[in-house]
């Protein structure tokens, strides 16, 4: 009985995927054709930007990086009904936190690399401690709060950069910190390209957060505030305490991810340097439907398309948004509940038949 | 000039009543999906795939009714989707939002690579503008004050109060807004009584594409005659506090988005004072949180509400 549910449930799934991707291959196709380019040329352009050479493979393996990071934040808040809206800013202040250790304190190298990779989680998760405090005293929408700091954070680290750290010189400069001291900079995966050993740390988190779910008690708790918070709270478990943990690590996680980002390809903070990634995490976290080994598989796709369009962007006159649109596609694909279609279009066409036979 | 002149001069009301207008609309729009029980956040993503649509129907056509149209219509579009795969389709409305935020930056910036061969930012004299509409009463009555406050703006500035009361009466006064009232509160109980619960939801999605539309129309067509990537700027995250304090009653949701438009004008004129720009434009978010704050203190207990 119960292999049988497990098989209902992978056919379902199964159909899922598969009827969302052939829907965007279909979109794809019509998008490019209509801009005028050949969609195989443009299919194996990204295939070879992805994977054709060494290049290829630093940057599909640099962008994954970031969405398992992501991916996993979010999956951690949204498995478990935490709206954390404010993945964004988390990031922003833990990699500004971690440019200004990198750049401004002298250590051995791993020291350095531990301080700042643990300063940008330690600062995300303070600038999400405000959303959680006002949630739990105030039972204010997490949502809201943490979209608005977003912008703040956005704008606040703009400010200290600009004005703190450059104090304001020039009108035209380039907002963005020193760079960061060799020791504090991760070392390359890929020889030449912004691969990084970032990319280890990625894995483990999302094997941690795997664990955590999976095999440990706390995680079990977790599992059973998001599936039913009334039950939870009957079965004993401390809710706010659950509340605050969930918040806590995704929020950790989140501000990892800035300080990664920093030391790893990018070595300086720039002001709005990880515009919309934020999102796309939020994203491969429901496309893999919250579970970090899902997440790691689409997130090797997310960032392996991302390192293609650019090469196509860059071989056609096709623009790399394209390939952005069908990702949005794709998600919008995926989110349709098709056992639900396929009974209705059953119906209509059961009462068509009706009709016919009537008419007849 | 003292911060009390710059607080409540009749410059800032008026560039107050005026910044309003697409903050007014999108969260008017926002009240009947609140309403009939839709969760909805993809105010930024409507309002800003309607600003390009306004700016190339104005474009196209020169005339700012023209990109009204034009983004109204795109507006609808979008709304169709979000619609059908939430309210048909039973989609997590939280992830089709996020995809539409998302998409709709990418689309944008497709199209105007496509469309105007620029990257960034589109400027046209060609992208006509609203035209200042003057009220020969206000002007008969040479009051300077009054003059500044409420004449030579534009038509859409002046339909946002419209608006706000029109929604107030249709929610609040009639049966249609009553049963979608009733939708939102207990869907299962007005299906029992013979409501079709998807006519209403689908009723409210279509309002708030067409108060979205002209939300967005404002962007371009409201005097800088340009489309910029990403420029609503958080306007529909504004949009969001808004119906939620008002919690979709379009007079509190009108007046609450009249606030933070308020906040805006008064970050504006900071600009002059030298003080920095990031500083300045993080005054209305910052404004929301503490209203939001204001507004959530009767909730306030030691113990907390989640326990």
């Amino acid at each position: 009985m119960n292999k049988r549910i497990i098989n209902d449930d992978f056919i379902r799934t199964a159909v899922r995927y598969t009827v969302a991707l052939v829907m965007v291959i279909i979109a794809g196709t019509i998008f490019i054709l209509v801009q005028g380019e050949d969609p195989l040329n443009a299919f194996r352009l990204i295939i070879n930007g992805a994977f054709g050479n060494r290049a290829g493979w630093g940057s599909t393996l640099r962008y994954m990086m970031p969405c398992i990071l992501l991916g996993t934040a979010a999956a951690v808040a949204f498995k478990t009904g935490v709206y954390n809206m404010g993945i964004e800013g988390q990031l922003y202040i833990g990699a500004l936190v971690a440019a200004w250790i990198g750049y401004s304190v002298e250590l051995p190298a791993l020291l350095h690399i531990l301080l700042c990779i643990m300063g940008g989680g330690i600062a995300g998760m303070l600038w999400a401690l405000i959303p959680t405090l006002l949630k739990l005293f105030f039972n204010l929408s997490e949502m809201v709060i943490t979209m608005m700091m977003n912008y703040l954070a956005l704008l606040g680290t703009e400010f200290i950069v600009r004005w703190l750290i450059l104090e304001g010189v020039g009108g035209s400069v380039v907002i963005e910190t020193p760079n960061i001291n060799n020791s504090a900079s991760l070392p390359a995966l890929i020889k030449g390209t912004s691969s990084n050993t970032g990319l280890f740390i990625a894995l483990a988190v999302g094997l941690g957060v795997f664990i955590l779910f999976k095999y440990t008690f706390m995680g079990y708790e977790l599992k059973q505030v998001g599936e039913n918070l009334k039950f939870a709270k009957i079965g004993g478990v401390n809710v706010v305490k659950m509340f605050m943990s969930i918040f806590m690590i995704s929020s950790f996680i989140a501000g990892l991810t800035g300080a990664i980002e920093i030391i790893g390809p990018y070595k300086r903070f720039g002001a709005s340097f990880a515009k919309n990634l934020p999102w796309e995490g939020i994203m491969i976290s429901f496309i893999s439907r919250h579970s970090p080994l899902a997440i790691i598989v689409v997130s090797f796709v997310w960032g392996a398309l991302r390192a293609g369009a650019m090469n196509m962007e860059r071989f056609t006159t096709l623009n790399k948004m394209t390939i952005y649109v069908l990702q949005m596609l794709f998600v919008l694909f995926v989110s349709v509940d098709y056992e639900l279609l396929w009974r209705k279009i059953k119906t209509v066409l059961r009462g068509l038949e009706r009709q016919l036979g009537e008419t007849r | 000039m003292t911060i009390f002149e710059a607080l409540f001069n009749p410059s800032v009301f008026a560039s107050a009543f005026r910044l309003a207008t697409p903050l007014v609309f999108g969260s008017i729009g926002g009240c009947f999906t609140k309403k009939v029980g839709i969760f909805f956040i993809a105010y930024e993503s409507i309002m800003l795939i309607s600003a390009f649509f306004s700016a190339w129907g104005s474009y196209l056509f020169g005339g700012a009714l023209f990109g009204l149209l034009f983004g109204i219509a795109a507006a609808l579009v979008t709304g169709f989707v979000f619609g059908l795969l939430v309210i048909n389709f039973k989609a997590d409305s939280l992830i089709v939002s996020i995809a539409l935020n998302y998409g709709a930056w990418a689309i944008t910036t497709q199209l105007l690579v496509s469309v105007f061969n620029t990257r960034g930012s589109f400027f046209s004299t060609d992208i006509i503008n609203y035209k200042e509409i003057e009220i020969p009463f206000i002007t008969s009555l040479n009051n300077e004050t009054l003059n500044i406050l409420l004449n030579n703006k534009l038509l859409i500035v002046y339909l946002w109060p419209i608006v706000v009361v029109l929604a107030y009466i249709f929610i609040y006064k009639t049966s249609l807004g009553l049963r979608m009232r009733g939708v939102g509160i207990n869907a299962l109980a007005s299906t029992s009584a013979g409501i079709n619960v998807n006519r209403y939801k689908w009723l409210a999605v279509i309002l708030l594409s067409v108060a979205l539309g002209a939300a967005g129309s404002y962007l371009p067509l409201g005097g800088v005659s340009m489309f910029a990537e990403s420029m609503t700027a958080g306007r529909g995250s504004i949009c969001i506090a808004a119906v939620l304090i008002g919690n979709g009653n379009p007079l509190v949701t009108g007046l609450v988005a009249l606030l933070f438009a308020y906040s805006s004008a008064i970050a504006l004129t900071l600009t002059s004072l030298y003080i920095p720009t990031q500083i300045v434009e993080s005054i209305p978010f910052a404004i929301v949180i503490v209203v939001f704050f204001v507004y959530g203190i009767k909730n306030f207990r030691v113990k907390s509400r989640l326990a």
